[in-house]
């Protein structure tokens, strides 16, 4: 059979393209921090490493929570705003003397409830994920600001400060939070039936329902990840710049966007993998890092971020072309 | 007069002087995996009107897609006016003068007729638009043609019917001298059918030359001087309308006997499975109804006549506004696809692509999308159960594809039907609804799945099936109902009625 033939191969062929995707990725990273290695006298330092772990960790949790979102073809654009407000809530919260877990409970379920919100705009009230999350960006902003009134909330509890400084194992704790939220998403979207439900629900919503699956459900559960991975590291960069402020964190979202694409996301939906969009938050960190090493003007950096996107989802769509 | 006339006249001369305009020398397409057109051999004659006929899936969309370059061609030749031509971009097509009517309206819905009438060719003076001249006369060209459209309108504001007449106005209005027509009238009225009619027949007093595809044989023998007949991505052969019959086109369009398509066993019909009393929705109304395990409830009628209406509805997409669903006896409030498959309902829908499948996803995550509740029993879904129940079904249902990781939207529409029908297979139903099964499937894949209709009832299910191709209903259903306009208007046992009743009833003469 030459027709079977042909079509293994051209499967195949894709396949070892999708693998080399992933490790191009790796390698790239690798590339990078060998290349800084050499350039810099100070990359690989302990403190370096420590710092630039620290800076990916908070995208990267962005990022894991975006790209659920993502496979199920939506956005949040509201994530840095979730993190920025969530920063002031913790700190009021810690300010109003209630013990560390209550507050981080609290906060969380703040999380929760922001993107069930969002779920509930897209599901029942029938509105744009673009919509309802640009909505929400600056809405909560500007609640935030409205109750601090501009203020900057600062955080006096030592233990919750120190979370962030400190290590496990001699790498930062920060970091350790990636493993954690990481290793349950990936057990979810590569291995449990609600990954492939929202694999399903990407990729053909009607055909997904009249399967049996609960779409509704499903984007509720996307938008509520998004929002609580978003809240969670709200808590993270309370804790590490010991303030709560409705400011903070102000263009994240796009950073997260950004590295879940660099990470093989479709924004098309139904594409996308926990794996990728934590190499590609860190490719990022390292860029940002190794020009602040080389003493780059930081504006180049975000030149720099600008063109690594196209470069990198122009070759991935070329692999998706080559089917 | 403006329009189709003053463009189209200065061709005349020319056209109808010269012997073909349009030659095909050993056309081929492949694609991977499918011979979609085998090389073909034919010279349409310049201002004759052409028929195509073939069953779904036999080329004739392939052979559009390469005469209006849309997608090239794998070899052979295309000879316009006695040269060769590239015709590799839609563009060559329409500076050649190709313009093609698809089944689908492929124009702007949000802008109003006439700016899709000029669509391309707006009327500018020093660079702007020139709206109000541009309605004016696209109200005449409209009126000329007797079609009772507003030129002002938003597009999407007609009905589809209206909206293929428009894409027809336009397409004539083009100093077309080629002009494909891709089964036009399947969503026209009898009304919209007969103006179309009419604008053929003055494009062809006009020396246009009319490729004519449709499955209405009424249609072709109305219309065409010629018919050339595709079978499976070859081109079988060529009979003036004169010379020929329907009998003999329809043998050359499958070639092969009836029985040995449409494979039917007999059983003995079992208890009633489900029963519609008195069932009212959206687009049809007080429709009643019963299937029995073993058998096979035929649906017939005209595109748009409220069928996929009630089975969607009995599936819970839709809720019915009155009436009542039975289950096996019991009274049943069905509001969800997932309470219609919890009681053992599945349904293959009318549109694979849209409804049926996710096409970018693997094959074994389609095959499986229905019971990731039984995969998944401990919470983690089972890599080997998911792997081995993919690989069955790809064995069991002979599914033509490079294996379960393969994308869906890689393999030929056979083959991705029959993942439609695979994945409630697994599922386990006893009442299977089919909408149109076989709509582009090729005559040895619409054999295998009838095969299947037989599994299915030998295991006790009963299946509902929609067909609005007759002979399909006719062989296959031991009852045939017949829906027109909403409603069911008649009921036959197996066989016990002629075609020409059927369709009648169906078109309500």
């Amino acid at each position: 059979m030459s027709e079977s033939e042909e079509i293994k191969k051209a499967a195949l062929s894709r396949g070892r393209f999708n693998m080399l995707f992933g490790l191009t990725l790796l390698g790239l990273l690798l590339l990078l921090w060998v290349a800084l290695g050499f350039a810099t006298t100070s990359f690989w330092s302990a403190n370096n490493i420590s710092n630039l772990l620290r800076q990916g960790a908070m995208i990267a949790i962005l990022a894991i929570g975006q790209t659920f979102v993502i496979i199920t073809g939506g956005i949040d654009l509201s994530v840095g705003a979730i993190t920025g407000f969530t920063s002031v809530i913790v700190a009021l919260l810690l300010q109003s003397g209630l013990p560390i877990w209550a507050a981080v409970i609290l906060t969380l379920m703040l999380g929760a409830g922001i993107g069930i919100f969002h779920a509930f705009g897209i599901v029942q009230l029938g509105l744009p994920p673009f919509i309802i999350t640009l909505a929400t960006l600056t809405s909560l902003r500007g609640i935030g600001l409205l109750i601090t009134n501009g203020a900057t909330i600062s955080i006096t509890n030592d233990t919750f400060t120190e979370f962030s400084r400190n290590d496990f194992l001699g790498i930062p704790n920060l970091f350790w939070m990636v493993i954690v939220v990481g290793l349950p998403a990936w057990v979810l979207l590569h291995h449990s039936r609600f990954g492939r439900y929202l694999y399903a629900v990407g990729s053909n919503a009607e055909a997904a329902r009249l399967s049996g699956i609960n779409v509704k459900g499903i984007i509720y559960l996307a938008y509520t990840i998004s929002a609580v991975c978003a809240s969670f590291v709200g808590l993270l960069l309370a804790a590490r710049i010991g303030i709560g402020n409705a400011t903070q964190a102000e263009g994240w979202e796009l950073q997260a966007i950004a590295s879940s694409v660099i990470g093989g996301t479709s924004l098309f939906g139904a594409v996308g993998s926990v794996h990728g969009p934590l190499l590609g938050a860190f490719i990022l960190a390292t860029i940002n890092n190794g020009a602040n090493l080389m003493n780059v003007n930081s504006f180049w950096q975000r030149i720099i971020t600008g063109v690594l996107i196209i470069v990198i989802v122009y070759f991935d769509q070329l692999r998706r072309r080559g089917r | 007069m403006i329009g189709i006339v003053s463009r189209a006249d200065t061709h005349v001369a020319e056209t109808r002087a010269a012997g073909p305009i349009l030659e095909l020398v050993g056309l081929e397409k492949r694609y991977v995996g499918t011979h979609a057109l085998k090389p073909a051999t034919l010279a349409f004659e310049a201002g004759e009107i052409h028929a195509i006929v073939g069953e779904n899936g036999a080329g004739k969309s392939t052979l559009i897609k390469l005469l209006t370059g849309v997608i090239p061609r794998t070899s052979g030749e295309i000879v316009w006016q006695g040269k060769p031509t590239d015709l590799s971009t839609p563009h060559e097509a329409i500076a050649l003068g190709i313009n093609a009517v698809h089944q689908e309206v492929v124009l702007c819905r949000h802008l109003t007729v006439a700016a899709n009438m000029f669509l391309g060719e707006e009327k500018r003076r020093f660079g702007l638009l020139q709206h109000r001249a541009m309605v004016r006369e696209a109200q005449v060209i409209l009126d000329d043609l007797g079609f009772e459209i507003p030129a002002h309108v938003p597009l999407g504001s007609l009905t589809i019917g209206q909206q293929q007449l428009v894409a027809t106005a336009r397409a004539a209005t083009r100093g077309t001298r080629f002009l494909i027509f891709d089964e036009p009238t399947a969503y026209l009225t009898r009304r919209e059918a007969a103006q179309l009619f009419a604008l053929i027949r003055r494009l062809e007093a006009e020396g246009v030359t009319i490729v004519y595809i449709s499955h209405r044989m009424e249609e072709v023998f109305e219309l065409a001087a010629r018919v050339s007949i595709l079978r499976d991505g070859t081109l079988v052969g060529t009979r003036r309308i004169s010379e020929t019959n329907e009998a003999e086109l329809i043998g050359l369009m499958i070639n092969r006997s009836l029985e040995q398509i449409y494979h039917k066993d007999s059983f003995t019909p079992g208890a009633t499975i489900l029963e519609a009393r008195h069932l009212s929705g959206k687009g049809f109304e007080d429709v009643s109804m019963t299937v029995r395990a073993g058998e096979i409830v035929g649906l017939y009628g005209l595109i748009g006549a409220g069928r996929s209406e009630f089975v969607t509805t009995l599936f819970g997409r839709e809720a019915p506004s009155e009436g009542q669903i039975l289950w096996e006896g019991q009274p049943v409030n069905i509001r969800s696809p997932r309470d219609a498959i919890d009681l053992g309902i599945a349904l293959a829908p009318e549109s694979r692509r849209d409804q049926g499948l996710c096409l970018n996803l693997p094959v074994g995550l389609n095959l499986n999308l229905a019971i990731y509740d039984r995969l998944a029993r401990t919470g983690l879904v089972s890599r080997s159960e998911e792997a081995s129940a993919a690989e069955r079904q790809i064995a069991d249902l002979r599914i033509k594809t490079a294996g379960r990781h393969a994308l869906a939207s890689s393999l030929s529409g056979g083959n991705q039907q029959k993942i439609v029908i695979g994945k409630w297979l697994s599922h386990g139903a006893r009442l299977f609804i089919f909408d149109e099964p076989t709509v582009g499937v090729d005559v040895g894949t619409k054999a295998e799945i009838y095969r299947l209709f037989s599994a299915l009832l030998s295991n006790g299910a009963g299946i509902i099936l929609i067909s609005s191709y007759l002979p399909e209903v006719y062989e296959l259903a031991d009852r045939l109902h017949v829906f027109r306009r909403g409603k069911l208007v008649a009921s036959h046992d197996y066989r016990s009625a002629s075609h020409e009743e059927i369709l009648g009833e169906a078109i309500g003469i």
